[in-house]
């Protein structure tokens, strides 16, 4: 894999992040940050896909990158550790997959039982891909917070 | 929670509690309305009632109501309030943060915290609206290029999810319903990447419709949704996720109308 494919995804998953980035109104002081966040944590994902690992472990890996460096960031620009983990994290959500599998549920309805099953496997298959992906990136940027500030809970 | 332990705080009158409990359910209602996770409502909310003078305070954040007790002394009071969520501002979940540190390190008393959390409220948008249609359109667009999508598809991607990003701020302005938002938002981005296939413009014109309305997918709803779960939350986390797959389901209904109408096929 060359270096160019690495250096593009880089480039467009780091302008991913801060365009939803500022979609959701970060401060201004933390749009870097956040295309520093979006830009490692997809190229690191499609890196190790590249070296054969499926997209749900890659994303876990992606996103425990973007914890990583949110909780480093977090700290240096004194803003929660959510603003980079969340804006970090959009680029590898599985948005396509998402609305394929309301996609695929929608054209069940059309379908005959006989035809339907290629279309139920797809839909099927969508969603738990979705699943999947979201449980990872969720595991992966909290993960600083589950490893080391455990603490007995207060309320 | 028994209360054995004799408490070095000096016990609230009926007043200050209801000051209390009215500032830290404010804090943690703007919270859950901006897009914080559960976890950080029920943190913030419990350091900013114990740091104002409250022993303690027991928090229920359901997903559309607060719901705290505040305990000083022989007195308790508790109050619910009703929470709507709207879009997601990571401004305001950025300076409530900081205001809930600034209280528990003693620099604010309960009259400054009541005016920073005022302002707070009036918290005015940091980026010009066209700024976040541009930079929103080339977010898509930059997706469409990492699904493969060649010149032609960026183009058309950031001129489609641009001018739905434009429509949904005006019909967001004009307090359509959400879910109604994302289905006319979604048909207005599928219709303009749809001209990528009907002008023949790319050899994958499907990335286009696909990349198009990501805008729109409800990202923080799902990750929150999972956050919760992790943490035990898991009547918020399963709304979230829900609230997330009824969005998807929107998504998926307004690109297909425009789809069907238009009669382009693919994807």
């Amino acid at each position: 894999m060359n270096l160019l494919v690495i250096l593009q995804d880089l480039l467009w998953s780091g302008i991913a992040a801060i365009g939803f980035a500022v979609l959701f109104n970060v401060p201004p002081k933390t749009l870097i940050p956040c295309f520093i966040c979006g830009a490692s944590g997809h190229a690191f994902r499609t890196i190790l896909m590249e070296l054969g690992m499926s997209i749900t472990v890659g994303t876990l890996a992606g996103a425990s990158m973007v914890g990583l460096l949110g909780a480093y960031f977090a700290r240096r620009y004194e803003t929660p550790s959510l603003v980079f983990a969340i804006c970090g994290a959009i680029p590898m959500v599985p948005g396509a997959f998402a609305f394929r599998a309301m996609l695929g549920v929608i054209r069940i309805s059309q379908a005959t039982p006989a035809a339907g099953e290629p279309i139920l496997m797809e839909a099927a298959i969508n969603f738990i891909n979705t699943g999947l992906i979201l449980a990872a990136i969720a595991l992966g940027i909290a993960m600083p917070t589950l490893l080391f500030r455990r603490r007995k809970p207060v309320v | 929670m028994t209360q054995e332990t004799v408490s070095e705080k000096p016990p609230l009158d009926r007043d200050s509690l209801r000051d209390v409990i009215d500032l830290s359910l404010w804090a943690g209602q703007m919270l859950l309305q901006h897009g914080a996770d559960t976890d950080r409502v029920e943190h913030t909310v419990h350091l900013i009632g114990t740091s104002l003078g409250a022993e303690w305070l027991d928090i229920l954040v359901s997903p559309n109501a607060l719901v705290v007790t505040t305990i000083s002394g022989d007195e308790f009071r508790t109050k619910v309030r009703r929470v709507v969520t709207l879009g997601v501002n990571l401004a305001v979940v950025c300076a409530i943060n900081d205001l809930s540190y600034r209280i528990s390190w003693g620099e604010v008393d309960r009259a400054a915290a009541r005016v920073e959390l005022v302002s707070i409220s009036n918290l005015l948008h940091n980026y010009n609206r066209w700024v976040v249609i541009l930079m929103v359109g080339l977010a898509c667009a930059a997706l469409s290029r990492l699904f493969g999508g060649d010149w032609a598809v960026f183009l058309v991607t950031l001129v489609a999810s641009g001018s739905a990003m434009f429509v949904r701020q005006e019909m967001v302005r004009r307090h359509f319903n959400p879910f109604i938002i994302v289905v006319v938002t979604a048909f207005v981005a599928g219709a303009v990447a749809s001209s990528a296939s009907i002008f023949r413009l790319s050899p994958q014109p499907q990335i286009a419709l696909a990349a198009a309305v990501l805008l729109l997918v409800p990202g923080v709803h799902l990750i929150n949704s999972f956050q919760d779960m992790i943490r035990g939350h898991m009547v918020t986390g399963l709304v979230r996720g829900f609230t997330g797959a009824v969005i998807s389901m929107c998504i998926a209904l307004g690109l297909l109308l425009a789809m069907q109408l238009l009669n382009v096929g693919g994807l």
